[in-house]
């Protein structure tokens, strides 16, 4: 038994804004997002689609938390805040399902670690041991791994249902709005945060893109989606922004072009290329049925479709 | 489809054809089985690195991996370079196993692949030459290096061009995509699912980073006894490595070809803690409400389940909340209920860890054997359960329920029985 699912609500952190608004507006307008980054000096393309400042401080319960905090876990609290907004119900059985990217390199910072513990040119884990231990960040293992963004969103929020992180890069954002969009029409839960968070603007991350051969400038955004049932919403008098469902075939080129146009603005977005597409159609007013499989190799079995609440 | 091909809410039942681990007892099942019934520890001095000077000198390691029979499942060429470590060979292994035990042709599009794992972390040496010549690692290093790796090497071995995906949730990995499999069994349209997890701890940078934080135990001078969940003496967990694969199957895809039904995950519940990155609720809520979960997920009351295989890590703040989780979830049945970690004797294999020990508890529903905690030498009265203190028990086991909970708040529960 399954029931229609609508998107209630929506946040966005990305190169082209911090709202839904302004990101629609500026893909309309034509605009880039994508500026120099310094830290990636070193490298022949110089750009990212970089967030100068990620309003994320509004979410935090405890200030001091930020310092767990990686730059995915910063981006994906930022959208998921405003994207919860005004949601009165049981936080408690509110789902979270985000795609996140592969575990930042830790390279940076644990850079003076690794430095102290080298000893002619070898690194010499015994020394790693010692005085390379001392400079190690205590917190680093904590701010690395994949499900932080998940683990900051329900911590900061009070999500306490169903969820998941599934891993990867474009097929991950994808996954996590299909899982979500199934636990809502199923009745697992009763709503669900949605999206995905990735931030690929270091040069650790701009490097091994590089290396594995990928085209383009990288970025960073996330986007995250609050999904309900459309009879239980309506009811409730919430805001339907669209309806979200399984069953369409995407299009021959995956979508209406939204995806090249988000790509060449803001660069390569990992995990947040899906969810920030469904954004920025749902911001503009769906002005068609946009119908997307952007699985990476066969990763997703399901394609989304996104709809205005009337059949556009 | 047969009414015995559904579950009480109609769903298609999911039944487990096939098992594979490599664990810190060895190479199989039955080496980790024996292991944990014996209530062996397999917790020793780290010998694959030189640990002289680091706070934690031991682990729980596998043993090495002999070049053995493929089985019949070759690695295709064009992963191969996914399985030239030690966490894509673990893979291999147990998924090697569990096909073999299934007895599953190569599986095509009617089949998909949930593993739990996170990202690989590069060797010291790649590090070190990284920072001599200031390189990045190559391709195939930064290809194994992603969470999602061992999810595509196994998709290829198998030939299971259905949907795959990898869950990053730490400690909870692979008890999700068990969970995920489970879902996506009863949803139709699918035959099969491979599942499970797969993790390697023990290095240098991980030894440091979780001392670091305080969550290991430093019980140097003797290995053997430094995982003792739930013990007053307790004070931390133990880095280990290995994996843990799972073929699931619809009941009627099983009947249909003839398989050996191994058992069954009856239901599947997860949720969060909503607290701490490192800390665990005191009250145990997130757990009762993953356990919970699970048993409305199977349609069953808290005393329809003989026997938890708990999260128990050794530390003093999980087993503490976990214990409040269960009373929690079971009410007085949380009296009586047999607990047990199995982490005592293999160490916490992370994102492997809820695959295997969703195995142990098939295989204590399947042979009516309590495992034992290990080194359970004066239970903490804070963790007043009914435990099997370090001698594994005969007992009928209807169902057993299994715990991950994961570094960041998710927790994982399965239900499982033998009794398809």
């Amino acid at each position: 038994m399954t029931v229609r699912v609508a998107v209630t609500g929506l946040g966005v952190v990305c190169p082209l804004g911090l709202t839904p608004e302004d990101l629609a507006d500026a893909l309309a307008a034509g605009r880039s997002g994508l500026s120099q980054n310094p830290a990636l000096a070193v490298l022949e393309d110089d750009r990212a689609g970089k967030v100068a400042k990620v309003p994320v401080r509004a979410w935090l319960k405890r200030r001091k938390d930020r310092k767990l905090m990686a730059r995915a876990s910063e981006l994906a609290l930022a959208a998921a805040g405003p994207a919860l907004d005004g949601f009165t119900g049981d936080r408690r059985e509110l789902g979270v399902f985000l795609g996140v990217g592969r575990e930042p390199p830790d390279d940076g910072e644990s850079e003076a670690a690794l430095a102290a513990a080298c000893h002619e040119g070898r690194l010499d884990p015994v020394r790693l041991a010692g005085p390379g231990r001392d400079r190690y960040p205590p917190l680093l293992p904590l701010k690395t791994l994949p499900n932080m963004a998940l683990a900051h969103v329900s911590i900061h929020l009070d999500v306490m249902g169903e969820n998941g992180a599934w891993a990867g890069e474009v097929g991950a954002g994808q996954r996590a709005v299909v899982a979500g969009i199934r636990a809502v029409a199923e009745g697992r839960c009763p709503a669900a945060l949605v999206g995905g968070a990735d931030s690929l603007v270091d040069l650790g991350s701009a490097r091994d893109r590089l290396r594995l051969g990928a085209e383009g400038p990288p970025g960073e955004a996330a986007a995250v989606l609050l999904l309900e049932p459309l009879a239980g919403a309506r009811a409730a008098g919430r805001p339907v922004l669209a309806v979200v469902d399984l069953d369409g075939k995407p299009t021959p080129t995956p979508s209406s072009g939204l995806g090249d146009e988000i790509r060449a603005a803001m660069g390569d977005l990992g995990a947040a290329t899906v969810p920030v597409e469904l954004a920025a159609h749902i911001a503009a007013g769906c002005p068609e049925t946009l119908c997307l499989d952007r699985s990476d190799a066969g990763d997703v079995s399901a394609a989304i479709s996104v709809s205005a609440l009337s059949p556009c | 489809m047969n009414d015995i091909d559904l579950d009480r809410f109609g769903r298609p039942r999911v039944v487990v054809t096939g098992m594979g681990a490599v664990t810190p007892h060895g190479i199989g099942l039955d080496a980790a089985w024996a292991g944990v019934i014996e209530g062996r520890s397999a917790i020793s001095g780290i010998t694959r690195f030189d640990p002289t000077g680091f706070p934690v000198r031991f682990g729980a390691q596998v043993p090495e991996l002999d070049p053995v029979d493929d089985r019949g499942w070759p690695v295709p060429d064009e992963v191969a370079h996914l399985a030239a470590d030690l966490k894509g060979r673990l893979a291999v292994a147990a998924a090697r196993e569990a096909l073999s035990m299934a007895g599953l042709p190569r599986l095509g599009d009617r089949a998909g692949v949930c593993l739990g794992s996170e990202a690989a972390r590069p060797s010291l040496a790649d590090v070190a030459r990284r920072m001599a010549d200031n390189e990045p690692p190559d391709a195939g290093t930064l290809a194994r290096m992603r969470p999602d790796a061992p999810t595509r090497l196994l998709a290829a071995l198998a030939g299971a061009t259905g949907p795959r995906s990898t869950v990053s949730t730490a400690c909870t990995s692979s008890s999700q995509a068990v969970g995920e499999g489970v879902l996506r069994l009863r949803r139709g349209g699918l035959d099969a699912m491979i599942v499970g997890g797969v993790d390697v701890l023990v290095d240098p940078i991980m030894v440091t980073g979780f001392s670091l934080l305080g969550a290991l135990s430093t019980r140097n001078a003797d290995p053997q006894a430094a995982s003792r969940p739930f013990d007053a003496d307790r004070d931390g967990f133990v880095l280990g490595e290995g994996a843990g694969m799972l073929v699931l199957e619809t009941m009627a895809s099983a009947r249909a070809r003839g398989a050996t039904v191994l058992g069954e995950v009856e239901g599947f519940g997860c949720s969060c803690n909503a607290y701490r990155i490192t800390d665990s609720p005191p009250d145990g809520r997130g757990a009762a409400q993953s356990m919970a979960a699970a048993l409305a997920d199977a349609s069953l009351n808290p005393e329809d389940v003989d026997y938890i295989n708990a999260h128990g890590t050794s530390t003093m703040m999980n087993d503490a909340s976990e214990t409040r989780g269960i009373h929690r979830a079971f009410g007085a049945h949380g009296n009586v209920v047999r607990v047990s970690s199995t982490k005592s004797m293999t160490g916490h294999l992370v994102a492997a860890c809820g695959a295997v020990e969703a195995i142990y508890s098939l295989l204590a529903c399947r042979d009516g054997v309590l495992p034992p905690t290990a080194n359970l030498d004066r239970p903490d009265p804070e963790c007043n359960l009914a435990h099997v203190p370090k001698v594994a028990e005969r007992q009928l086991v209807r169902r057993a329920m299994t715990n991950a909970f994961g570094f960041g708040g998710s927790n994982g529960t399965l239900v499982v029985s033998a009794r398809a």
